[in-house]
């Protein structure tokens, strides 16, 4: 039996319920979610689900079309390519070398640019309009063709793609948390605790970062997609993972020869591309209005 | 505006000459031999060899070397490729034309029906339409361009039959390349049948073109939506609608030019995805451009050709760059203000 409420109490939600909330209006982006926790949960345990091994040739099944045609094998779900490779495992194990690692990759340059970001806004007169052109410059070059001058120098690879992604995405993170600082510096709550005469840590830590952590988030999200475009793209252009590693973006390059004859063993990886871009896209976008929704109220 | 203009061409300058450091500094962070990184003759050609040397002042200390690395920079002795002993700067003055062709081709077919979807959608905010076009442009711009490629050639080249895949125009044709852009070199050449010669180039752009506007396109259409709700909000839309203005007057005179501000400040960061997905489509399509050739050479080692390559390509970027700032701050004088305000 539910409860009258007697009282005309306004409860504000906490900002986390109400990112839920923003999630729940909007069933595509709950799917979307849906799927980066799916994506996820393949990441880790893709290994314990996946029948074959990624780069077991099953010979006596060479090319065979997805289950649901008339040639297909209920054995292989997705069908084989044209080494007797089951799709659905090397998609699998793909997300780990397109998801995964990118993932990563995005956490651990988030860590660096985002505190040397911090100690750049808290260092004031350092030149600090340097640093700004310099890194307005940096960014205005595109992260695909950073990276390629960094694979230039250090050779094709995945590891090598991996590290110069992550180079790329730390001027990003440093501006951004630079610039939120220095946005937040001049508001009075900002003022009141240095009256109050708390350390430089204690600001950082207990009253700036609580409230740049929305736009950290948001930086998360575009830097991951970023990072999955280019490691994908990066292998597409058989700079990145090479040849049997089961990343997407070097699948479809491997696919370019026998594309005309068996057009799913191209279209799976990218489907499965496109997917996860999509919904880190979207989420991140509703994670964004959410924000915005906040900043408003 | 003159202060602002100098502002800006000074920085330009700095980063170029930063620009040329760094690319000086690759031919010694490249593995093998500075001489040959730099200028693409091995050290079997005692001869060759020794000339080069001396003549990017090898024997001399690093400033010596750089300012020798300057003055063929300028001369436009960029070297010779590894690979195939081309010269770099001619090679690259050729394909930089066919990289620009069809990176300005998309970039105009994006803009109009990007701009008028976008209007469209803010016009319709939270209708039907409105989630239509956002939906779509959302899904288009994470759609891998390399992948849109891939299906884009397997239907409408193979399945269909219709546009074929691959260079600029049917080699039947004897075109001497002049520009590079091979729209324009039919036109210098006017060769006896230029009406088929250009039947048969245009055939060969449409596909990579297209495909190259999907994302500028998608992108422009978020950009001119979220800041067409900007402007839609402001109190002199609310006054030109009480003067009595019909409703395309008010959006045609006053929403859109208004709203044009933004797009043209995020316009840069959008023409540096544009040349990045060229690079990649131009791999696709087998396009003889700067993009193609670079990623090449990266995996054939070819130093110089990487050098030259990098270093045109961000000195186009930054001064589209610049170049964006200086239309957006003369187009628009309250940003110029704002601009002194805070430097």
């Amino acid at each position: 039996m539910p409860r009258p409420n007697l009282y005309y109490e306004e409860r504000t939600p906490s900002p986390l319920e109400r990112v839920w909330l923003e999630f729940n209006r909007n069933p595509l982006a709950r799917a979307a979610l849906y799927i980066i926790i799916f994506i996820l949960i393949l990441c880790i345990f893709g290994p314990w689900l996946t029948p074959y091994g990624p780069n077991e040739q099953i010979l006596d099944a060479i090319s065979l079309p997805p289950a649901w045609s008339d040639d297909g094998n209920i054995r292989f779900l997705l069908g084989t390519d044209e080494l007797g490779r089951d799709m659905v495992t090397r998609i699998i194990y793909g997300a780990r070398y397109t998801f995964g690692y990118p993932f990563l990759v995005v956490l651990a340059s988030a860590a660096i640019g985002i505190s040397l970001g911090a100690i750049a806004a808290m260092t004031v007169g350092v030149k600090s309009s340097t640093l700004k052109h310099l890194l307005d410059v940096l960014m205005s070059i595109p992260s695909l063709l950073l990276a390629l001058i960094i694979i230039a120098i250090t050779g094709p690879g995945l590891s090598n793609a991996l590290l110069a992604i992550g180079l790329v995405l730390i001027p990003q993170f440093l501006h951004v948390t630079r610039n939120a600082i220095h946005d937040e510096r001049q508001k009075p709550y900002v003022t009141a605790s240095r009256l109050n005469g708390v350390s430089d840590m204690y600001l950082l830590s207990m009253v700036f970062f609580p409230n740049i952590v929305k736009v950290l988030v948001i930086q998360l999200t575009i830097g991951l997609s970023i990072a999955i475009l280019d490691i994908a793209a990066l292998g597409f252009l058989r700079l990145g993972a090479q040849s049997p590693t089961p990343e997407w973006g070097s699948m479809l390059a491997q696919s370019l020869e026998v594309a005309y004859i068996t057009p799913w063993v191209m279209a799976l990886p990218g489907i499965a591309l496109f997917l996860t871009l999509v919904s880190v896209n979207l989420v991140g976008e509703t994670l964004r209005i959410a924000i915005q929704k906040q900043l408003e109220r | 505006m003159r202060i602002y203009v100098l502002r800006q061409l000074v920085l330009l300058i700095i980063t170029l000459f930063l620009l040329t450091i760094f690319a000086f500094c690759l031919s010694y962070w490249f593995p093998g031999d500075p001489v040959t990184n730099s200028s693409g003759i091995f050290s079997d050609d005692t001869m060759r060899y020794a000339d080069a040397a001396s003549s990017r002042g090898f024997d001399g200390n690093i400033l010596v070397q750089y300012w020798h690395y300057l003055a063929h920079l300028f001369r436009g002795d960029w070297g010779i490729s590894l690979l195939d002993s081309d010269p770099v700067f001619e090679q690259l003055q050729l394909r930089f034309g066919a990289t620009l062709e069809i990176a300005v081709l998309a970039m105009l077919i994006a803009l109009v029906p990007g701009v008028a979807l976008g209007v469209l959608s803010a016009l319709n905010f939270r209708k039907p339409i409105d989630h239509t076009i956002l939906s779509m442009s959302l899904s288009g711009y994470s759609i891998p361009v390399f992948w849109f490629a891939q299906i884009a050639i397997l239907l409408v080249a193979v399945r269909w039959g219709m546009l074929p895949i691959a260079g600029q125009i049917n080699p039947l044709f004897n075109i001497e390349a002049v520009t590079g852009s091979i729209l324009l070199d039919i036109f210098i050449n006017q060769p006896e049948n230029m009406g088929l010669a250009f039947r048969s180039a245009i055939r060969h752009i449409t596909l990579p073109v297209l495909v190259l506007s999907v994302m500028p396109m998608m992108l422009l259409i978020r950009l001119t939506r979220s800041s067409m709700l900007d402007v839609l909000d402001k109190n002199y839309i609310t006054s030109a609608y009480a003067k009595g203005l019909s409703t395309r007057r008010v959006i045609s005179s006053h929403a859109i030019p208004n709203a044009m501000q933004n797009v043209i400040r995020e316009l840069g960061s959008l023409l540096s995805l544009l040349i990045t997905n060229t690079m990649i489509i131009e791999v696709i399509f087998s396009w003889p451009g700067i993009g193609s050739w670079l990623i090449r050479s990266i995996y054939e080692r070819d130093y110089p050709v990487i050098q030259g390559g990098l270093l045109l390509i961000a000195a186009l970027i930054l001064c589209v760059h610049v170049a964006l700032n200086l239309i957006h701050a003369w187009r628009y004088p309250q940003v110029r203000k704002d601009l002194h305000a805070t430097s």
